[in-house]
């Protein structure tokens, strides 16, 4: 018996061993289209800042409003358009080197994994793009609740940010197909919890200030002038 | 760059009235027959003013512009109003297609290509001066076209701007930057560089056209009559006059007022960098007129709210100040929120650190501009509250005594202005 067993572990490596010897070349091919992608994205972004820089376009797009210098303030449009040149050439990199492993190997698994790829690329997008737009509309309604002197500014712009998260990481979670109906139920009973939680603590909550209020403006003579008539901004 | 092209029935209208020798140009949406009334009424009191032995300003032969077409409009051609204008020569009134503004545009701000309309309309006429009405009716309906234009057609000077009769809490935000900051800048005194009327000389006209395609161009939507005379080196005088314009604050919030005249101060600083680098202090511009009293003031003013958006701003805003302020500035505004009403405080030297820093951060986009003149708004109210404190009981003289003192604390903080702007990366505790 242990002679079976050491033939079926022998034959079991010398297949394992046979698999990784097929996928070899494969790994080295991806490496060497990743490298040289590499090398050709880090020059084309090089050209493209270059010709960029030629046309001026930073101080073309400043005129008026620059919406992507508004939305990601710190990176100039040449920044952005050089990075997005040199990603996509190193992507078109991976697809090329995944595609070699892929055609070295015959296995499901591999046809599978690169099937996926796509997803994750999409589901990265939507991460960068949520955050960004969390980012903003967060300190937007920070400033903008400041101003209206609500003192509970940091809440709404908390709340505001944790929301547009929430739901960026259920549709991440979506695109990248895990979890299912599971995600979908679970962001919409938290979403909902969330909405209905704010709701029901400014509705209940500010009753008896409301009352209050009322009571107070009722009892109070009307002003000839409101305080901040008096000050005449412009 | 485009140049302006008016619309057919304008350049029909000035074909027909030919040449003029003032332009009264209308530069917001007005009701038709008030303008009409106050026009006239307005060019017979020309006849009544100027010194006995000088040409009549009546004499002039006269063209009121005012916005009176639109896409679907069949304008008129210009009318001709001699039983009305007891005048030598006939008052015309020639309507042009006033320029479609954003909706979130404040509408007493005349955007540039308004006065591209005005200046185009005023060289094809040819005429010696051109008075610009904004706001509202006011100039008209007041003693301001005779004491305005006399200077220019003295040849005086070629640009006259306003000095309107401001009580204390009046036009603050001109006193607290706007006007401050320009003098620093450019170097001028002039108190109302953003003055919605003003008059000009028709030898300035072909030299703003070229500057307003320019800035209209690269997305400029304001446009600063002084700061321009002052970049051309061009005469520019002052008068006193008794126009008040009160602006409706209906559905407009201070922000917006902010973020829409601040903001494109701000972007000038850009444009025009290497002409302000090299101007030291300011000089003081012609100013004649008899200084008109403004209304009283009312009682003592209550500056808790303002106080309290201060407070709150410095609570829930630090993370947005730091990226524009140093930390010295941050201490200090640490400092001030602790103060109360009556002991409230903010020297001039902080207020000018701050504007200076947040002109940096609006050309160097530090964080997004929209958000950048928001987070302004707590630290303006913070200085008005400031300005209340040691104002509200003084006199109107002692009022406009602080407000130079400001102004002379802008010109001293230059050469902080001028390092942070050319070394913006350099260690700035």
């Amino acid at each position: 018996m242990w002679t079976q067993v050491s033939q079926s572990l022998h034959e079991s490596m010398a297949r394992v061993i046979s698999r990784l010897a097929t996928l070899l070349p494969g790994f080295l091919a991806f490496i060497a289209a990743v490298l040289f992608f590499a090398v050709i994205a880090w020059l084309l972004s090089r050209l493209v800042r270059a010709l960029l820089g030629a046309i001026r376009i930073d101080e073309r797009l400043a005129r008026g409003t620059n919406a992507i210098a508004e939305w990601s303030p710190s990176y100039t449009p040449t920044t952005l358009i050089t990075r997005i040149v040199f990603w996509f050439v190193v992507l078109m990199g991976l697809l090329v080197g995944l595609e070699a492993v892929g055609a070295s190997s015959d296995n499901l698994l591999s046809t599978r994994l690169l099937g996926y790829i796509p997803n994750v690329l999409g589901a990265v997008v939507l991460l960068t793009l949520g955050n960004v737009i969390a980012r903003f509309l967060s300190r937007s309604v920070l400033i903008g609740a400041v101003n209206m002197n609500l003192h509970y500014a940091r809440l709404l712009s908390l709340g505001t940010k944790w929301l547009v998260l929430v739901l960026t990481a259920a549709m991440v979670l979506d695109h990248l197909a895990i979890g299912g109906a599971v995600v979908d139920l679970a962001f919409g009973i938290l979403f909902g919890g969330i909405v209905l939680a704010l709701a029901l603590a400014v509705g209940l909550g500010s009753r008896d200030l409301v009352s209050r209020s009322l009571e107070r403006e009722a009892a109070r003579p009307a002003p000839e002038t409101l305080p901040e008539e008096q000050f005449r901004h412009f | 760059m485009a140049k302006l092209e008016l619309a057919e029935e304008t350049k029909a209208g000035m074909e027909e009235v030919g040449t003029a020798d003032l332009l009264i140009a209308v530069a917001v949406q007005v009701d038709d027959d008030q303008l009409r009334a106050a026009a006239t009424q307005a060019v017979l009191s020309l006849g009544a003013a100027g010194q006995p032995g000088e040409p009549s300003l009546s004499a002039l032969r006269t063209v009121v512009a005012f916005p009176g077409l639109s896409g679907g409009d069949t304008a008129p051609k210009a009318e001709v109003q001699d039983e009305q204008a007891a005048t030598s020569n006939a008052l015309r009134f020639l309507p042009y297609a006033l320029a479609a503004g954003s909706p979130e545009r404040i509408p007493w701000l005349a955007p540039s290509s308004t006065y591209q309309a005005v200046f185009a309309m005023a060289r094809e006429l040819g005429v010696s001066a051109c008075a610009v009405i904004g706001f509202d009716l006011g100039a008209l309906q007041s003693d301001f076209l005779a004491p305005m234009l006399a200077p220019v057609f003295d040849k005086r000077c070629e640009l006259a701007m306003p000095f309107y009769a401001m009580g204390k809490f009046d036009g603050l935000l001109n006193s607290s930057i706007l006007a401050p900051l320009t003098r620093a800048l450019y170097g001028r005194r002039v108190r109302f560089p953003l003055a919605p009327d003003f008059c000009i000389s028709g030898k300035m006209l072909p030299e703003l056209e070229v500057a307003l395609q320019r800035s209209t161009g690269q997305g400029q939507t304001l446009f600063w009559p002084a700061t321009e005379a002052a970049l051309r080196g061009c005469e520019t005088c002052q008068v006193h006059v008794d126009t008040r314009h009160v602006p409706a604050a209906d559905g407009v919030d201070l922000s917006t007022v902010l973020a829409q005249t601040v903001g494109p101060l701000f972007a000038e600083m850009a444009t025009n960098a290497p002409l302000w680098q090299r101007i030291r202090g300011s000089q003081a511009v012609e100013t004649s007129g008899v200084a008109v009293a403004p209304p009283a003031d009312g009682a003592a003013a209550d500056i808790r709210p303002m106080l309290e958006t201060f407070q709150l701003g410095f609570r829930n805003l630090q993370e947005v100040w730091s990226l524009v302020l140093p930390p010295v500035t941050l201490l200090e505004l640490k400092r001030l929120a602790r103060l109360g009403a009556d002991s409230f405080h903010m020297p001039d030297e902080l207020w000018v650190r701050i504007i200076y820093d947040f002109a940096l951060a609006y050309r160097l986009r530090t964080l997004s501009r929209i958000h950048l003149l928001g987070a302004l708004t707590p630290l303006y109210l913070g200085w008005v509250a400031s300005y209340a404190v040691e104002v509200g009981g003084a006199s109107l003289t002692e009022a406009e005594q602080r407000v130079e003192k400001l102004a002379r604390a802008y010109e001293e903080g230059k050469p902080y202005l001028l390092s942070r702007w050319r070394w913006p990366d350099r260690f700035n505790p």
